[in-house]
């Protein structure tokens, strides 16, 4: 599908892989410690724009275009969800709903935030 | 915009012509195109596209040039030790008015330098923005006035 | 040639992608943490898409590529109004640098 490609570009998206996986594990971090909800929003979106990143270098490493049908979907239903909970903070946070503003979206972080907490 | 679609379109018959997939041979046929259209103008008198398009790849240059900066500045003060930043939010009153206008330069604002589009006001005519490097209001608001908005109303009317 | 551009393009993206990470741990508060993400965020994923559009010249894969630096490009700062105005009316504090705030006095 595509053709050989160079071992310096190979190298280097191997490097790429490592630097985005370390920038993966301090996301996590923040998703974690983050004093609020809106903070542990932020992170995941950040966590989303991290993995298209990633599914694109791994597209390169690999050769394979697929992976960047993967990542066009990723993309956009990444964004949905972003979307999503940022309307929930917003709603939450309304005087008339006034129990926790900030608990309830823990649980909506459920698939990244889970194994963490 | 039908001359926009129209060269397209001989950018799309000319790379089938040469039978490449090459994303350069789009390239040259767009620009090819492009002189043809503007060699028969006479033909389409009330048209705008021959401004347009000089305008909105001015604003395009723009635009990436200013991404590039602000992406330093942001990420010397991450790197650095200690903080710099001085944020603080400010109201931009808009000149914008149809609703593409105004998404595109809430837009343009949130991807340029060391600014956030936070909230619009109820009549839709003040633009809410979140500074990170405030030096001086009146500045900075001068500045995303007569450099980003007026650039986009420029493309747009 | 075009291999030792593209691998610049993908070496740098990633390191935005970094940075990015990296503001959204340091910087003070949530409003700041969202400068980082959105254009740093967005900056480096779209030179990594770049970088791959460069070495594989393929008209496919180039509107593969340009699609999601679109999608990057559009769907950033939508989520970071959203995001931005979410946190700021459910009263997440500012950081202590801040210096005006006009939204306040309304």
């Amino acid at each position: 599908m595509i053709a050989a490609q160079g071992a310096f570009l190979h190298g280097a998206a191997q490097a790429a892989i490592t630097i985005l996986l370390a920038g993966m594990v301090l996301v996590l971090w923040r998703m974690v410690k983050g004093p609020t909800a809106a903070d542990r929003v932020v992170a995941m979106d950040l966590l989303s724009v991290l993995v298209v990143a990633f599914l694109v270098t791994l597209s390169i490493h690999t050769g394979q275009a697929t992976y960047l049908d993967v990542a066009i979907a990723f993309a956009c239903i990444a964004f949905l969800g972003t979307i999503a909970l940022a309307r929930f903070i917003e709603r939450a946070s309304r005087p008339a709903d006034e129990n926790s503003a900030s608990d309830n979206p823990q649980g909506q972080d459920r698939s990244q935030g889970g194994p963490y907490d | 915009m039908p001359l926009l679609m129209l060269n397209f379109f001989i950018a799309a018959v000319f790379t089938l012509l040469l039978g490449s997939t090459r994303i350069s041979a789009f390239i040259v046929g767009f620009m090819l195109g492009y002189f043809i259209l503007w060699v028969s103008s006479p033909l389409y008198p009330d048209t705008r596209y021959f401004k347009k398009l000089p305008k909105t790849l001015n604003l395009t240059a723009y635009f990436l040039t200013e991404l590039l900066i602000s992406n330093f500045r942001v990420a010397w003060d991450v790197i650095t030790p200690g903080h710099i930043s001085q944020p603080g939010i400010i109201g931009v009153p808009l000149k914008a008015r149809t609703s593409l206008e105004i998404f595109l330069v809430s837009n343009l604002v949130s991807l340029t330098p060391g600014t956030l589009s936070v909230d619009l006001s109820e009549d839709d005519k003040i633009l809410y923005v979140h500074v990170m490097f405030l030096e001086d209001v009146e500045q900075t608001r001068s500045q995303i006035i007569q450099g980003l908005e007026r650039r986009i109303l420029e493309v747009t009317r | 040639m075009t291999e030792y551009i593209a691998a610049i393009f993908l070496i740098l993206g990633s390191l935005f992608c970094l940075i990015a990470a990296l503001g959204v741990i340091r910087l003070p508060d949530t409003l700041t943490r969202m400068h980082a993400a959105t254009k740093a965020g967005s900056l480096g994923a779209g030179l990594v898409a770049l970088s791959h559009a460069v070495f594989f010249q393929d008209s496919g894969i180039f509107l593969r590529a340009v699609f999601i630096i679109a999608l990057l490009l559009l769907t950033a700062p939508v989520a970071a109004h959203l995001i931005a105005r979410a946190s700021y009316r459910s009263g997440v504090p500012l950081s202590g640098r801040t210096k005006i705030d006009e939204l306040k006095k309304k």
